[in-house]
C-alpha cells in the first residue's frame, strides 16, 4: 500500500483518539471529533475500506444526534458525506435515502448554502437514475438546473455539467431531440469557459455524447465530426490527469 | 507479543472487569494507574504486552474496551482506585439502557453505539503486532451485555474473522435473577455465542454463588462471585503472560477443547477455592490442589456429571509445581474422569511459574463436558412457559424480533443440547 497514505491514516487515527478522550467528559467538542473523523473517514475511502469509512461517518451520525443541543448544519454535513460513501460504494439506496435526508434538513433549518444544495439535488438524480426512477431523476436535475443558473447564470461550469447529465438522462429514454438540445446548451457553455473552469475531458466528452445523438438521428456526417473533435481534444489533453475531486463535489455522468 | 483485547459489557460485564483488572495489575507489579510499583520485578520477566499498551510516559494500559448502556458501573469504576487506568478513548457509555431486553440492546440502543464500538476496538488492534484474539465478559441474562454484547460478537466475528473469540459468560440462575426474561435474553445470546464466538467458558450464577457460599462461610455478593470469574480468567491467560513450560495460546484451547465445531461451550474450575481477602498466602500440597481443581463440585456451571462424559479437558497449574508431581498425580485423575470413547483421554497441560496473588500454588480446569447440556435444557424449559404463554413477548417484537426469531434461537439452543447429549 500507498506508505504515506499509510501515515495519513496513523496519524488521522491517532487525532480520533484523541478527540474520542476529549469529547468523553466534554460533549461540546463532539464538532472536534467529526471534523477529526471525518478525515479518517475520507482516507479510508481513499484506501478502499469502505466499511471502516461507514463505521466512522455513523460514529459521528450519532454522536452528533445525542447532542443536547442539535445542530443540524453539522448532522447534513454527515448525511450528505455518508450518502456520497455509499453512492461510491454501489449501495445507491442507502446513498439516495441519507442524500435526501440532507436535503430535507436543509430545507426545514434553511441554513444550507445554495450551490451545495443543487450538488445534493444533481447527484440524486444520477442516483435515481441508476436505479431506474426516470421521473424523480428529471425532476432532481431540474431543480438543481434551475438552482445554479439562479445562483451564477447561465455561463457556468456547473449548469453545464447538469445540462450534460439531463442530456444523458434523456438519450437513455431515446428522447433524442432533448437529448440535443441538452449537450448543445452544454458545449456552448463548454466552448467559452475561461481560465481554471476549462476541462478539456468534459468538452471532449460533450463532443462524444453529441456525436452520438447526431448519429442516432442519422447525421452521421456531423457525427463523425464530432467524434473527430473529441478524438483531438483528447490527443492534445494527453498526459493531463483531471484533478481528484473533493467529496460531495458534483456528480458527472460520463456515460454516452 | 500475541496481544489480547478484553471487551467488556453491561454491569456485569463491567463489574468483572472491575474484580479481573485489580487482579491483572497485581499479578504484574503495577499500581492502580497503571504504573510499575516500586520494586516490584514482575513486571520485568513478564509478557506485558499481551494484556496492556505502553504508552510514553511509562504507564502501561489495558488493551481494555468498556461499554455499557447504563453510566452507573463505568462511573464507579472512573470514580474508584482505578479511576486513571482506562483510556477514555475505549470507553462506550451511553443512556438510556436496555431496560433487561436483548432486542434493545441489540436493535435499537445497540444500533446507535455498535459503530462507535467496533471504531474503537480497531483503534485497539491497530495497537497490536499479532492479535491472538479477544476476551468478552458479560451476562447473558439482561439487555446491555446480552443483547449488544450480541451485536459485539457478530461485528467481531465478521471484521475479525481469523482471531480467536472467547466468551467469558455469565448465565442467569433464578436465586439470584433480577426480572423474569432472563430466560429470554439468553436463549437469544447463546445463539449468536454459538455462532459466533470460538469458545465460551458459562460461569452460571447458581454454580457460582454456590461455591462462593460453601467457601465463604457467609452470604455472597456479586463481587465475591467476580472474584471467582477473574481468577478462571486470569489463568486461562497466565501460561501466555508469565514464564512457564507448557504455552497454551487462545487457538491451542479451541484446538484442544472443541472436538465439533459449535460444541464450543467449556466450564471451569479454579483452586484452591479460599476467601482471598484472609491473611497470608493459601498453601496447598499438590495432591490435594490437583483434586480440588477437578472435582465437580468446583466448576462454574450446573453440569449433568451423572448423564453426561468429557469431551476433552486442559489444566492449568500455576506457581510453586513441580513438575514430577504434576505428571504423578494428573495420571491418577485423568483415569478418574470418564472420556467419551471416541476422543483422546488425555488432558492437556499447562504450568506458568507465577500464581495469583495471594496463592502459592493454583490450579484451573477448563473442560467440555456433554453435561452442560442440562443448563441450556434449563434456560429452554424457561424459555418455553413464558414463551407459550405470549408472555412479555411484544418488548422484543416492539424493539424489532418477531416470535418467530425468539423461536428460531430457542430451537438453535434445544438442538445444541442435544447434541450434547447425542455426543455423549
Ligand atoms: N456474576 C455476576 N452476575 C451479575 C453481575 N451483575 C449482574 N449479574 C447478573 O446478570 C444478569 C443481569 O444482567 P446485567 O449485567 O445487570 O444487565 P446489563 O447491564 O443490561 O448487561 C442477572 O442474571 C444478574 O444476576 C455481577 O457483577 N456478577
Ligand atoms: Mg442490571
Amino acid at each position: 500500500m500507498d506508505i504515506s497514505l499509510e501515515r495519513q491514516i496513523a496519524s488521522a487515527s491517532r487525532s480520533v483518539e484523541e478527540a474520542r478522550r476529549m469529547s468523553y467528559n466534554d460533549p461540546s467538542r463532539t464538532g472536534d471529533l467529526v471534523e477529526h473523523i471525518s478525515v479518517l473517514a475520507d482516507l479510508r475511502q481513499k484506501e478502499g475500506d469502505f466499511r471502516k469509512a461507514e463505521g466512522l461517518y455513523r460514529e459521528a451520525l450519532f454522536r452528533v444526534q445525542d447532542l443536547r443541543k442539535p445542530d443540524h448544519e453539522l448532522l447534513a454535513g454527515i448525511y450528505s458525506l455518508l450518502a456520497y460513501l455509499y453512492d461510491r460504494w454501489g449501495k445507491m439506496d442507502l446513498a439516495a435515502q441519507f442524500y435526501e435526508k440532507a436535503l430535507k434538513l436543509s430545507e426545514q433549518h434553511g441554513f444550507q448554502d445554495a450551490d451545495k444544495a443543487a450538488t445534493i439535488k444533481n447527484n440524486l438524480a444520477m442516483i435515481f437514475k441508476s436505479l431506474r426512477k426516470q421521473e424523480k431523476a428529471e425532476q432532481y436535475y431540474q431543480e438543481a438546473l434551475d438552482s445554479f443558473r439562479a445562483l451564477y447564470g447561465e455561463e457556468n461550469a456547473k449548469v453545464a455539467s447538469v445540462y450534460n447529465n439531463l442530456g444523458v438522462l434523456y438519450y437513455a429514454n431515446l428522447d433524442v431531440d432533448r437529448a440535443q438540445s441538452m449537450h448543445e446548451k452544454a458545449l456552448a457553455i463548454r466552448q467559452n469557459l475561461n481560465g481554471s473552469d476549462i476541462d478539456a475531458a468534459d468538452l471532449s466528452q460533450t463532443y462524444i455524447n453529441l456525436g452520438a445523438v447526431y448519429k442516432a438521428q442519422g447525421d452521421f456526417q456531423r457525427a463523425e465530426e464530432c467524434v473527430d473533435r473529441a478524438k483531438k481534444l483528447r490527443a492534445s489533453a494527453n498526459g493531463y490527469a483531471p484533478v481528484a475531486r473533493r467529496s460531495a463535489s458534483l456528480l458527472l455522468d460520463r456515460s454516452a | 507479543m500475541r496481544e489480547i483485547v478484553s471487551i467488556h459489557v453491561g454491569q456485569c460485564g463491567n463489574q468483572i472487569a472491575d474484580r479481573y483488572w485489580r487482579l491483572i495489575l497485581r499479578e504484574h507489579g503495577l499500581n492502580e494507574n497503571g504504573m510499575p510499583k516500586d520494586g516490584s520485578s514482575v513486571s520485568a520477566n513478564s509478557n506485558m504486552e499481551v494484556f496492556f499498551h505502553k504508552v510514553r510516559d511509562g504507564k502501561f494500559v489495558p488493551r481494555a474496551v468498556l461499554v455499557d448502556l447504563e453510566p452507573g458501573v463505568i462511573n464507579r469504576i472512573e470514580t474508584g482506585e482505578m479511576s486513571k487506568l482506562f483510556d477514555e478513548g475505549s470507553i462506550v457509555r451511553k443512556i438510556p439502557g436496555a431496560a433487561n431486553n436483548w432486542a434493545r440492546g441489540y436493535n435499537v440502543e445497540g444500533e446507535r453505539v455498535i459503530d462507535q464500538i467496533m471504531n474503537v476496538i480497531d483503534a485497539a488492534v491497530e495497537k497490536t503486532k499479532s492479535l491472538q484474539g479477544f476476551l468478552l465478559t458479560h451476562s447473558i441474562g439482561g439487555g446491555s451485555g446480552s443483547g449488544l454484547g450480541s451485536l459485539i460478537l457478530e461485528r467481531l466475528r465478521s471484521a475479525y474473522p481469523k482471531k480467536k473469540i472467547f466468551t467469558f459468560s455469565v448465565a442467569p440462575s433464578p436465586l439470584i435473577s433480577d426480572s423474569a426474561v432472563e430466560p429470554y435474553n439468553a436463549v437469544l445470546t447463546l445463539q449468536r455465542i454459538r455462532d459466533n464466538a470460538d469458545a465460551a467458558v458459562i460461569l452460571d450464577n447458581e454454580a457460582l454463588f454456590r461455591i462462593a457460599k460453601s467457601k465463604l462461610h457467609r452470604a455472597p455478593n456479586y463481587m465475591d462471585l467476580n472474584n471467582i470469574v477473574a481468577l478462571i480468567m486470569s489463568s486461562v491467560t497466565a501460561s501466555l503472560r508469565f514464564p512457564g513450560k507448557l504455552n497454551t495460546d487462545l487457538g491451542e484451547f479451541v484446538t484442544n477443547l472443541v472436538p465439533f465445531p459449535g460444541n464450543h461451550f467449556l466450564t471451569a474450575s479454579f483452586a484452591p477455592m479460599r476467601a482471598i481477602a484472609s491473611e497470608g498466602q493459601v498453601r496447598s500440597n499438590f495432591p490435594d490442589l490437583a483434586r480440588e481443581t477437578f472435582a465437580q463440585d468446583n466448576f462454574t456451571a450446573a453440569i449433568d456429571w451423572a448423564n453426561g462424559v468429557y469431551l476433552s479437558a486442559c489444566a492449568l497449574f500455576r506457581g510453586d509445581v513441580k513438575a514430577k508431581e504434576v505428571e504423578e498425580n494428573m495420571a491418577s485423575i485423568r483415569k478418574s474422569l470418564n472420556f467419551a470413547s471416541y476422543v483422546p483421554t488425555g488432558i492437556k497441560i499447562g504450568v506458568a511459574e507465577t500464581a495469583p496473588e495471594g496463592f502459592a500454588s493454583s490450579g484451573l480446569a477448563l473442560v467440555n463436558h456433554t453435561g452442560i447440556a442440562a443448563v441450556f435444557e434449563r434456560l429452554v424449559a424457561q424459555f418455553d412457559i413464558m414463551f407459550d404463554n405470549h408472555a412479555y413477548t411484544h418488548w422484543y417484537e416492539g424493539a424489532g424480533v418477531p416470535r418467530e426469531k425468539m423461536a428460531e434461537a430457542r430451537d438453535t439452543v434445544a438442538d445444541l443440547a442435544k447434541s450434547y447429549r447425542d455426543a455423549s
